[in-house]
């Protein structure tokens, strides 16, 4: 959690060069690949890689369901930035995401930073935050739960 | 207003009264005095407690005994949960599939 408290931030080292990383995030051969979770077979309805263009995914749940992704990507500077908006209906909406690659080498520096905008998020964000900070009181928790 | 474990949990006192409350049962006095806040305030953060189903209080005789209800707070947990491993499971997700990519291009 960053410090401005209303964004997630997830980093890491990937193996590969940055343009394979930045192909595999756009391209909707890719895409379609690794969006969805294990088993889970992911739909690139709609997918148009310019700023202002939408995309939209779709994955069947378990239950036959589709469960839909979307959002308008809101910049683009290949290879380098990416920000989208996204709703994850009916879980996550409104959010923007931002993916920033840098190149180390053979090796791309991967920043992915879920920011969220809404006064509502930021309280979920708060109570986030609060779960973090107090695991040793969710563990007694835990252990009453199993009483 | 809503009455629900998040909107027990969107306020600093409630939070500070639950982790109290998930060590011991304490009489509202008991818990008043953890606070440098009103009795009549606490009460007040109680009696919402209370209507989120996460605070049970009981009268036993002049005395009222507050103790948690961890169950209520198992929706937090899910949304946690699932909300973390949401956006976890899909950059995983993403770096198996950039290695896997990267290292066929090395084959080639």
């Amino acid at each position: 959690m960053s410090q401005d408290n209303r964004t997630l931030t997830i980093e890491r080292i990937l193996n590969a060069p940055i343009q394979l990383v930045w192909d595999a995030w756009t391209q909707p051969e890719h895409i379609a690949k690794w969006w969805g979770p294990k088993g889970m077979d992911t739909r690139v309805e709609v997918h148009e890689l310019k700023v202002g263009g939408t995309w939209r995914f779709a994955m069947r749940m378990p239950d036959g369901k589709d469960f839909i992704a979307e959002g308008i990507y809101k910049e683009l500077s290949p290879p380098n930035k990416l920000v989208t908006s996204a709703d994850f209906k009916p879980m996550t909406e409104g959010v923007s995401l931002e993916v920033l690659l840098e190149a180390d080498g053979d090796q791309t520096k991967f920043t992915f930073n879920v920011v969220h905008p809404t006064e509502e998020y930021c309280k979920q964000q708060e109570a986030m935050g609060f779960y973090n900070g107090w695991a040793s009181t969710f563990d007694r928790l835990a252990e009453l739960l199993q009483t | 207003m809503r009455r629900d474990v998040f909107q027990a949990m969107a306020d600093p006192v409630r939070r500070d009264i639950i982790e109290l409350l998930a060590r011991d049962i304490l009489t509202i006095n008991e818990v008043a005095d953890h606070f440098d806040i009103s009795r009549p305030a606490i009460s007040k953060q109680l009696r919402i407690l209370q209507e989120c189903g996460l605070v049970r209080i009981e009268q036993k005789g002049r005395v009222r005994y507050c103790s948690i209800q961890p169950k209520e707070l198992i929706p937090a947990f899910l949304w946690i949960d699932r909300y973390r491993s949401l956006w976890e499971e899909k950059v995983d997700s993403f770096e198996a599939y950039v290695n896997q990519l990267s290292s066929k291009n090395k084959k080639l």
